[in-house]
């Protein structure tokens, strides 16, 4: 059932990415941008419901793989957004934000999710929550932030080259969006600290131990120190094109991680393995 | 007698500015011009747009020769100058120039507004009456559509829009930031106070006489620094305005890249309005760094030309049909005296028919009998006056005003009253009545 409401949510994210592509094509009808606007705060509604429906049915479990993990991603980045929105005002943004959130939702909608082989009471540990959910909030702030730069170097290439084309008008300001990107990259970074210490906790209650070299908590620590030593270049004065180029790399990673970490069986107990029916997690 | 909407006019496509400035009026010489406009022979209404560009005539009159006047009077020489146009050759026309595609740079946004204070003019002066009301609330009305339904205003159309759009789309706004205005050339002093219009929050001037220098940051209420300071000045600047006569490089690429590793890579916007140019090419190349010559403005002001011709394409189709409609509701109007005064008629009738059935037998009647009898009379009005009712309004909208001619001559009903609401003889003196023009 989770799978069938999330179809639905679905179909409202592709109206919501129609509807700012039109926006930017024809930026003269800005009713178009308010439309996207709601069908995506619809399609962040339908998806919540979409995950409760999918605890209920699945015990959460579906939050370690891939694909639930993806699924947040794009549930939280359209939040992020909308929130946005609402204070900063840029409708171009969307038009970038909308159609990545659809091609990363739409291989999730093939597949029901595995049922659950090991207890979920067995992860009932409150600090896994707030993991799960600081987590992908921070993954989705490196999102937003990725496509800000993509933006930035986008309007530095026609501001630079004078070029002054359609890009050129649409695009908000360099400023705007250097600004933008290190705001997103601070906050994720603050979110993703949490992620980190709340995650090393469930690791000591669900492995005996914080730390144990497991290739997901050295990627993720990698990852942090990443955007750790991006915020502390602001301060030393980074910005505008090497700044955005930084913020690329380090997203590339931190998707490049993600999908891999979790799509090459057995290589991580990540991904939903907790020590607790399978030897082999002990074995490590 | 029949009126229609004549213009007589000249303009910078007609009339060279010597002549232009001759039959050019504003202020109270316009009033009283607008008031001898209308105190002519068969002139009913009238309106004047005076623009440095034109001096355009609008009378609801019998023929153009007063508007002629109002020229001929003024410069003889005017006669050789003029255009006239009556009925919706007119309109279009009054359409065109308030959408500003008439103008000299199209797209132009003051046209509007100057014609809006002509037309506010003209009904103060009460030289306007519900038909130029009707006509100019149109005009303003095509315009405001074709401004949000076409890219007409859009772009930049002089060096100093491009400079604001250019930093615009580097820096956002310039609050808390400096403008540098580096020379003493004109173009410089007119773009750096459009940019100020973008919320700077100085202007620092440097040229090498001193003297020049500070007259130019008094003009623009900036700052006076020694030309020595240049170095310095880059660092503390964002946006630097260059038109200097020196016919060499004064911005180098060593002294932009020693002031960019002093600003620590803050973004730097370099204007060169200069020829030959002031601004090294290389400089431009260096990171962060937005450097932008004369020619790259040009190119911007060009194709924004080369834009809102296309657009003005587009516009052109909104005038049209916006002068059909025009014409065609005038047309409308002008068959509703008619059957207003048919069905009054025809009421009367009924009444007087149905009272004179009532003195006779209403006695026998009771209250609910002699009800019926005058719903009788109204329905048998309504029944036979519903056909001819409708195929008037028909007619007259599809443009065809001669039903209403003949069905005003078949139920012998007098002529209609003008379809303009001023209720004034055209040879009447004496005191005009207050007519106020309503906006629709």
């Amino acid at each position: 059932l989770s799978v069938q409401i999330l179809r639905i949510a679905a179909a409202l994210y592709a109206g919501a990415a129609a509807a700012y592509i039109v926006y930017f094509a024809r930026p003269r009808h800005a009713r178009a941008a308010t439309i996207g606007f709601w069908l995506l705060a619809a399609a962040f509604g339908v998806n919540a419901v979409a995950f409760g429906v999918g605890c209920a049915e699945y015990g959460g479990l579906e939050f370690f793989g891939l694909r639930g993990g993806l699924v947040t991603v794009v549930w939280l980045v359209s939040g992020v957004y909308l929130v946005l929105q609402r204070y900063y005002k840029i409708p171009t943004l969307g038009a970038f934000i909308t159609p990545f959130t659809l091609v990363v939702l739409v291989p999730t909608l093939f597949g029901d999710p595995k049922r659950p082989e090991i207890a979920p009471a067995a992860l009932r540990h409150p600090t896994l929550t707030v993991h799960i959910v600081t987590a992908g909030l921070g993954v989705a702030l490196f999102a937003i932030a990725f496509g800000s730069a993509i933006m930035y170097l986008l309007q530095e290439r026609e501001v630079k080259g004078k070029r002054f084309g359609a890009l050129f008008s649409r695009l908000p300001s360099l400023d705007t969006l250097d600004r933008m990107v290190q705001r997103l990259v601070r906050a994720g970074f603050v979110i993703y600290t949490i992620a980190l210490v709340a995650g090393t906790i469930a690791a000591t209650a669900a492995w005996k131990s914080p730390w144990s070299w497991d290739p997901q908590q050295v990627v993720s620590l990698a990852v942090w120190f990443l955007y750790g030593a991006m915020v502390q270049l602001r301060h030393s004065g980074w910005h505008g094109r090497r700044y955005a180029l930084l913020t690329l790399v380090a997203f590339v990673l931190v998707a490049g991680s993600m999908v891999s970490l979790k799509t090459v069986p057995g290589i991580t107990r990540h991904q939903g393995d907790y020590g607790l029916t399978t030897p082999a997690g002990g074995a490590q | 007698v029949s009126r229609d909407l004549f213009l007589v006019g000249l303009s910078h496509k007609t009339a060279p500015i010597e002549v232009r400035e001759r039959v050019a009026l504003s202020g109270d010489d316009l009033k009283s011009a607008l008031e001898e406009l209308r105190r002519m022979d068969g002139v009913e209404e009238a309106f004047v747009v005076a623009t440095c560009n034109r001096v355009e005539v609008y009378v609801q009159a019998d023929g153009d020769g007063a508007a002629r006047r109002f020229f001929t009077q003024r410069a003889p020489e005017a006669g050789d100058h003029l255009y006239v146009k009556g009925g919706a050759d007119a309109v279009r026309h009054l359409f065109r120039v308030s959408a500003s595609l008439d103008s000299m740079v199209v797209g132009e946004q003051q046209v509007l507004g100057q014609v809006k204070e002509a037309y506010g003019l003209a009904s103060a002066a009460q030289a306007a009456g519900s038909y130029i009301s009707r006509l100019c609330n149109r005009a303003f009305a095509t315009a405001k559509r074709i401004r949000t339904e076409t890219d007409i205003g859009r772009g930049a159309t002089s060096m100093s829009q491009v400079a604001v759009e250019l930093v615009e789309k580097i820096f956002g706004d310039l609050r808390g930031r400096s403008i540098l205005l580096a020379g003493a050339g004109k173009m410089g002093a007119l773009s750096a106070k459009a940019l100020a219009d973008l919320g700077a929050d100085r202007i620092l001037v440097t040229n090498r006489s001193p003297d020049r220098g500070l007259a130019l940051a008094h003009q623009v209420a900036g700052t006076f620094r020694e030309w020595e300071e240049l170095p310095r000045l880059l660092v503390e600047a964002d946006v630097a305005i260059v038109s200097t006569g020196a016919p060499h490089y004064v911005l180098t690429r060593d002294l932009v890249h020693a002031a960019m590793k002093a600003r620590r890579q803050r973004s730097l916007c370099l204007i060169d309005l200069a020829v030959p140019r002031n601004v090294d090419p290389a400089a431009g190349q260096l990171p962060d760094v937005f450097a932008y010559d004369v020619d790259d403005m040009e190119k911007v002001v060009e194709s924004t030309h080369e834009a809102r011709k296309g657009e003005a394409l587009r516009a052109e189709a909104i005038v049209e049909a916006e002068v059909m409609a025009f014409t065609k509701e005038r047309e409308a109007r002008a068959a509703l005296p008619v059957l207003a005064q048919l069905r009054r008629q025809a009421e009367a009738i009924a009444l007087a028919e149905a009272e004179r059935t009532l003195a006779q037998v209403g006695g026998k009647l009771d209250e609910k009998g002699r009800k019926s009898v005058e719903a009788m009379a109204r329905a048998i009005v309504n029944k036979l006056l519903h056909g001819p009712t409708a195929r008037l309004k028909e007619a007259a909208s599809s443009g065809d005003g001669t039903l209403a001619g003949a069905a005003a001559e078949l139920f012998g009903i007098e002529e209609a009253p003008a379809p303009s609401g001023k209720e004034r003889g055209p040879r009447e003196p004496g005191p005009p009545t207050p007519t106020v023009a309503s906006n629709e």
